[in-house]
């Protein structure tokens, strides 16, 4: 500009000795040009400076290109990393209704003309739709916007069907990515696991429970790209990077999870259980090995179990009245405080009428019997049970309850997790004073008990009830490792003494037969509680459970099973199978070696 | 430049200065035959030098280009290698899972046996009681459902039946063979 300015001022004098009226032609050619020049200088300071962000916003925009980049949520493993829960691609075919129009399609090399009908006919062949629902969906999006340039197709597709329906070629159909959340185990620990809603939202159990660890984060990523969508080389590109979630270790064997479910829910089924559960606790560590529930829930397909209820894990989350099998508490309790021992003798009758006014009955008529602690365990006698309950005061019973972990949630973190009931002595009345020492009038989680057998199986020490080994993030390390430091609960002495009646309980209980596993030595304890009919009395129904440890002589494995109101077989015959074969699985799954020595053999009479 | 010694002198002789102000400025001649050779020259060398520069940065351009189309063309491929690689994995995990190693283990006969008996080396005591397998799952639908399953063949007994009387042609010719350096088992 400034060279067009001076040549037009070195050509004035030139011009100017001519003649007059060219001076004035020059005169108006330079004011001209000045006005000119005037106009693009304002126009480029106004484009260059005053305009310069907007349209420099508006020329990215055309260009780039922006790409949500996918944190993958991370994956819940096993206790050998076999994965319970991962994250996958999946797809949502999407459409522009406006463009759906007919386009041509080159088929052995002849142009043919492909109408919409017979591309939406295409499409819902592989997406398992009719091609009138396609239609259907084109011309309802058309009703509510003529321009409509979006709908879905089909959401949530695999790859396969992807490509299918990209290989059909047909230019209104786009495809978008859409992360989905896969249980390639299906109900295998549905249970224990939870489920995203439709959103990706955690709904339950540790997808909600561990979302803090799990949870990703999405990147975002904007390059330049020309019109055939190759990236210009060397525009810019800003990118956000994606967080990956970290990977949720459980103490879970999946492959023993599996055969526990199956288990329950066919003894569960056969004797038509309202509801069933059953856990595996590793005695030395506390950690839980399986927890099964049924019904279940196959998270994979959420809406197949109808009842909301039945989609958690009950075993956490709903405690009930253990009955007998707590009585291993009891005994527990008055081994342990040295008011009696093994060989204390007492008489049972079928009705005990204690001085503060309560009324304990047997559940079956008989006469007076002289009987051991081991003789009250084997026979699961109320009176018997009461009689050594009373030794102790009901603080000291309260104060070993609570250091057995009842009334409190255990340690596991679970999302709602139930702590039971167990009210304060002040507020026992004289019948709750006697019912506690046989589990009725408090209220435990099938945690809870098997936390109790764990306890005397340890040697009196109660391990920390675990399910998640911690949260492992990507380079390797764990966060969130929960404690594992034990509290010695009872004395090794009282805890082996109650480990050797729950062993002859195990040898001379009616169900001896039906819980046998050959080779190895076992002490287990049944339960027949009365269910709440939840008006604050007792229904017809019972909660019979089977709670025990294996190998008696090196405790290794507890088992506890409990099935609610079985209608074709309310007895602890119900459990007894249950207990058996889950006990042989994971004794043979885990190589523990049989027992060596002979059971001992303790007075139940006197 | 505004210093006082200055200032003095300019005030001492100022007519001195006025008249060295006036002295005539002379045009120095320039010697134009001397430079025309060299001017073309320049020229020549300039314009070669642009265009060997413009010729360079095509060349350079169409190569960046052609980087940027095999990026984007590997890129596509990588990331059609991913997704296949991530459906085949997921397959591989959907048969990997209990309830379909344990459908297509009973599909071709096998039984579980919950009832373990081990023989103690030691005494050579047998501890359990040996009994034939009872099957205790045997027979029994899977109660634990896998929606992702559902569509998946089960191997039967009668397809491997006919996998084996195919098979059964293919004589096995050589015994197996024993690596020359792992030694025989010795029992004690």
């Amino acid at each position: 500009m400034s060279v067009r300015t001076s040549s037009a001022q070195d050509g004035a004098p030139t011009h100017s000795t001519t003649s007059r009226p060219g001076r004035r032609r020059t005169v108006v050619t330079i004011l001209v040009l000045f006005a000119v020049i005037a106009v693009f200088l304002v126009r480029l300071v106004d484009i260059q400076v005053v305009q310069a962000d907007s349209l420099t916003k508006d020329s990215v925009g055309n260009r780039s290109v922006g790409q949500v980049v996918y944190g993958s949520r991370g994956e819940i493993v096993d206790e050998n990393g076999v994965v319970l829960a991962g994250t996958v691609m999946r797809y949502n075919i999407t459409m522009s209704p406006t463009n759906a129009k007919v386009f041509k399609r080159t088929v052995d090399g002849k142009r043919v003309d492909v109408s919409v009908a017979d591309a939406a006919a295409e499409i819902g062949a592989v997406t398992g739709q009719t091609g009138d629902a396609i239609l259907l969906t084109i011309s309802n999006a058309l009703e509510a916007n003529a321009e409509a340039n979006f709908a879905y197709i089909a959401q949530k597709v695999d790859v396969d069907v992807l490509r299918a329906v990209q290989d059909l070629h047909i230019p209104w159909t786009y495809s978008e990515n859409s992360p989905s959340r896969v249980y390639p185990n299906g109900a295998v620990a549905g249970n224990i696991l939870g489920f995203l809603s439709g959103e990706g939202v955690p709904q339950a159990g540790l997808e909600s429970g561990q979302d803090a660890c799990l949870a990703s984060t999405n990147g975002k990523e904007t390059y330049e790209k020309g019109a055939d969508g190759v990236r210009i080389p060397g525009s810019s590109v800003t990118k956000t990077e994606a967080v990956d979630g970290g990977d949720v270790v459980t103490t879970i064997n999946y492959d023993l999870q599996w055969f526990v479910q199956q288990t329950l829910a066919a003894r569960a089924q056969e004797t038509g259980a309202a509801w069933a559960n059953a856990v595996v606790q590793d005695a030395k560590t506390g950690k839980l090995l399986a927890v099964a529930d049924y019904p279940s829930v196959d998270p994979n397909d959420v809406g197949a179990t109808k009842n909301p209820d039945d989609r958690g894990s009950r075993a956490f989350t709903q405690s009930f009245e253990p009955g007998s099998t707590f009585k291993a508490l009891t005994a527990a309790s008055v081994l342990d405080a040295g008011v009696a021992t093994l060989d204390t003798g007492i008489v049972a009758p079928f009705r005990y009428l204690p001085s503060n006014g309560a009324n304990i009955n047997d559940s079956h008529s008989h006469p007076d019997q002289n009987m051991t602690l081991t003789g009250v365990l084997i026979d699961s006698s109320n009176t018997g049970m009461s009689i050594f309950g009373e030794m102790l005061t009901d603080q000291q019973r309260y104060d070993y309850m609570k250091a057995f972990g009842v009334g409190t949630a255990t340690e596991t973190g679970f999302p709602r997790e139930d702590g039971g009931i167990l009210h304060p002595v002040d507020e026992w009345d004289n019948q709750t004073s006697y019912a506690t020492m046989f589990g009725q009038g408090l209220t435990t989680s099938a945690l809870q008990v098997a936390s109790i057998y764990q306890t005397i199986a340890n040697d009196g020490v109660r391990m920390p009830v675990t399910l998640v080994e911690g949260c492992r993030q990507a380079d390797g390390t764990m966060t969130n490792v929960p404690a594992t430091v034990g509290s010695q609960v009872l004395s090794e002495q009282a805890a082996n003494e109650t480990s050797d009646v729950l062993e002859m309980v195990y040898q001379k209980s009616w169900v001896s037969s039906k819980w046998n596993i050959p080779g190895y030595r076992v002490a287990a304890k049944t339960g027949t509680a009365q269910m709440p009919d939840g008006h604050g009395g007792y229904s017809n129904g019972y909660l019979v459970s089977v709670s025990g440890f294996a190998p008696a002589d090196d405790p290794q494995y507890v088992v506890s099973v409990s099935i609610a109101d079985p209608v074709k077989l309310n007895t602890s015959a119900a459990p007894a199978p249950v207990f058996q074969e889950v006990m042989s699985q994971v004794l043979k799954k885990y190589r523990a070696v049989p027992s060596g020595a002979s059971a001992p053999d303790l007075p139940s009479t006197w | 430049m505004s210093d006082n010694l200055a200032r003095v002198s300019f005030e001492a002789e100022p007519t001195q200065v006025e008249t060295s102000v006036y002295r005539p400025f002379r045009i120095v001649s320039s010697a134009p035959s001397r430079r025309t050779r060299p001017r073309i020259f320049y020229a020549l060398t300039a314009v070669a030098g642009m265009a060997a520069i413009i010729v360079a940065q095509l060349l350079l351009s169409v190569g960046i280009s052609q980087g940027a189309y095999e990026i984007a063309g590997l890129q596509s491929s990588q990331s059609t290698l991913a997704r296949t690689a991530a459906s085949v994995t997921e397959d591989l995990a959907k048969v990997s899972s209990p309830q379909s190693l344990a459908a297509n283990a009973e599909g071709l006969g096998l039984v579980t046996n919950s009832n373990p008996v081990y023989l103690r080396l030691s005494d050579g005591a047998v501890l359990g009681a040996p009994a034939s397998a009872s099957g205790s799952q045997a027979g029994a639908a899977s109660l634990v459902p896998n929606a992702l399953l559902a569509g998946s063949p089960v191997l039967s007994q009668l397809s491997s039946d006919a996998a084996a009387k195919s098979a059964g042609t293919v004589a096995i010719t050589s015994a197996p063979v024993v690596p020359a350096g792992l030694a025989a088992p010795t029992t004690r």
